[in-house]
């Protein structure tokens, strides 16, 4: 039963990654991802890791994959061959087609020569998996708050910079212009009056930072 | 009898429970909305129009499917299921009581289907995957109606489910674990002569999840995908027949898991106050007491106030809602440690 569910999620994984490189539509391409990390997710929990399967599909599919659909949407990049009214073929240059294959196949060797050549034997068992998978959340957070805190509050401070960068760099190319969308109309603007709100020119900018901390 | 035929048997109560509710729920929406308008609503089907929600389900697969040209055909099919499913697996681990259960002598164990160490994350998780059906068929419809809707739903989700996340965070920081009945089981007792609820001991963490649950739902006042005035409908303006049905069973769904879920994390659950060893069938109807409070709030808000603007929606979101949920965030760790 287990082995029959992971060949199933290994076969629909990369399925679903071979449909990221060659849908023509960019959506599409992301649902593609999107099943291969839920099949990845399946396999994780096959193999023991609840707490990583959550957060795979937590991150990566409600976060991530939502601001992706978000970008591509906003952007309209839909399909070329609808928008540009021409459909142009998957692959342009049969010399690079073929060196991609090549490529390809060498590296798909490779890799088949190393798994033939593992010692089958020698191999452990499957154990039997502990009550509450591989990774217990206590043992996970006692070992990420202390053992590792440095790591992780090193890597929490990078994505802080992250963020920060994006902020300047969304900012930089945008001149102070009048306000396009009143913050609060609470009190409709009168000649007499001098406007009182601040230019929100930064507001958006910041909500692209504050989903980058998210993703 | 052995394990997977009893799973079996409680997997159907449940979904048949949850499914059955959902049904109830278009038919009590309407129903209420024609009260507080001074109508009578639906009263021809059935007795006080019961089996309405039959009728409608009979009457959506005898219409006729539209696809609309240049939509995408395999996405606006499988949009509809991906706002439906989602909401459906995640009943999957609601403890609705607590103490086995024992019918015809046999016993089934306890009332939900099964019981994860990491269930609150189980339900955030799969709970969010529900915006690809709204996002997807918004997208798919070719229609700048619907893509407008699935634009705003995921800028919407994003911004709440980041607020709703931290609210559960500290009620998490509060009963030190992920198991939804370990988060019932810390909330037994009293506290100050109440209920020892987390509704009584964080007050602003129910508030701001409330909120957030129904934007999280698509619920009016942010049902700003749909959004009819504005959008003809919004996400669902190309769907027909069952498919537009099952986005509408989806959307109650949701609101039924959230229900659940805002009893199991703020209001003790299945407990009944102040009997801490109920039998489970009183404890059964304590659960759906209690989520049927919330569940009668999504429909009296939706009759009772207008629809945000969408700025405002975003302002309360990243502005307010994000920095008090954080603030609670950091009380509750204080408390907690000191």
């Amino acid at each position: 039963m287990a082995n029959l569910l992971f060949y199933l999620m290994a076969t629909l994984a990369t399925v679903c990654a071979i449909g990221v490189v060659v849908a023509r539509s960019p959506v599409v391409s992301v649902v593609s991802l999107l099943g291969s990390f839920a099949s990845l997710a399946i396999i994780y929990l096959l193999a023991g890791y609840q707490f990583l399967a959550a957060v795979q599909i937590l991150v990566y599919g409600g976060a991530v994959m939502v601001l992706f659909l978000f970008t591509i949407m906003l952007l309209n990049l839909g399909d070329p061959a609808v928008i540009h009214g021409e459909s142009e073929p998957l692959f342009h240059h049969s010399r690079r087609t073929l060196l991609g294959l090549g490529v390809a196949a060498a590296v798909g060797a490779a890799g088949l020569i190393a798994i033939l050549r593992v010692a089958w034997s020698a191999m452990p068992q499957p154990a039997e998996l502990p009550e509450g998978g591989l990774d217990p959340l206590d043992q996970l957070a006692a070992s990420m708050f202390t053992h590792y805190s440095l790591a992780f509050e090193a890597a929490s401070v990078l994505l802080l910079a992250t963020a920060v960068g994006v902020l300047v760099l969304a900012k930089r190319n945008r001149r102070p212009t009048a306000e396009v969308f009143p913050r609060e109309s609470q009190q409709p603007a009168t000649p007499s009056s001098p406007p009182t709100s601040t230019p929100s020119a930064g507001a958006q900018g910041q909500e692209v930072a504050e989903e980058g901390v998210l993703s | 009898m052995n394990d997977l035929l009893i799973l079996l048997i409680k997997a159907s109560v449940i979904y048949g429970g949850l499914l059955g509710t959902a049904a109830l729920m278009t038919l009590a929406e309407r129903k209420f909305s024609a009260w507080m308008q001074y109508r009578i609503g639906p009263n021809r089907v059935g007795p006080f129009g019961l089996l309405q929600p039959l009728a409608d389900g009979v009457k959506f697969i005898f219409k006729e499917e539209v696809v609309p040209d240049g939509a995408n055909p395999w996405l606006f099919r499988m949009a509809p299921m991906m706002a439906a499913v989602p909401a459906m697996l995640t009943v999957a681990v609601v403890p609705f009581a607590g103490g086995d259960i024992v019918l015809f002598g046999q016993n089934f164990g306890q009332l939900s289907i099964t019981d994860l160490d990491i269930g609150v994350l189980f339900m955030l998780a799969i709970g969010g995957l529900g915006v690809y059906g709204v996002i997807l068929g918004g997208w798919s419809s070719n229609s700048k109606y619907s893509l407008l809707g699935g634009l705003r739903a995921s800028a919407q989700m994003i911004s709440y489910e980041l607020s709703l996340i931290l609210v559960v965070l500290s009620i998490v920081a509060m009963s030190g674990t992920l198991d939804l009945r370990g988060i019932v089981a810390e909330q037994t007792g009293t506290w100050l002569l109440l209920p020892a609820w987390n509704v009584f001991q964080q007050p602003l963490a129910f508030v701001l999840f409330v909120i957030a649950t129904f934007a999280e739902t698509n619920r009016h006042p942010f049902d700003f995908a749909e959004c009819e005035p504005e959008l003809v409908g919004g996400f669902h303006t190309e769907y027909s027949s069952m498919k537009f049905a099952l986005f509408f069973l989806g959307e109650y769904c949701a609101m039924v898991v959230m229900a659940c879920l805002t009893t199991v994390l703020f209001l003790g659950g299945p407990e009944v106050p102040y009997w801490a060893d109920a039998p489970w069938f009183l404890q059964l109807v304590a659960f759906m007491v209690k989520a049927g409070i919330f569940l009668f709030l999504f429909i009296w808000v939706r009759w009772t106030l207008p629809r945000f603007r969408f700025d405002q929606l975003m302002h309360l979101g990243w502005k307010v809602f994000l920095p008090l949920a954080l603030a609670n965030l950091f009380l509750t760790g204080l408390l907690v440690s000191f």
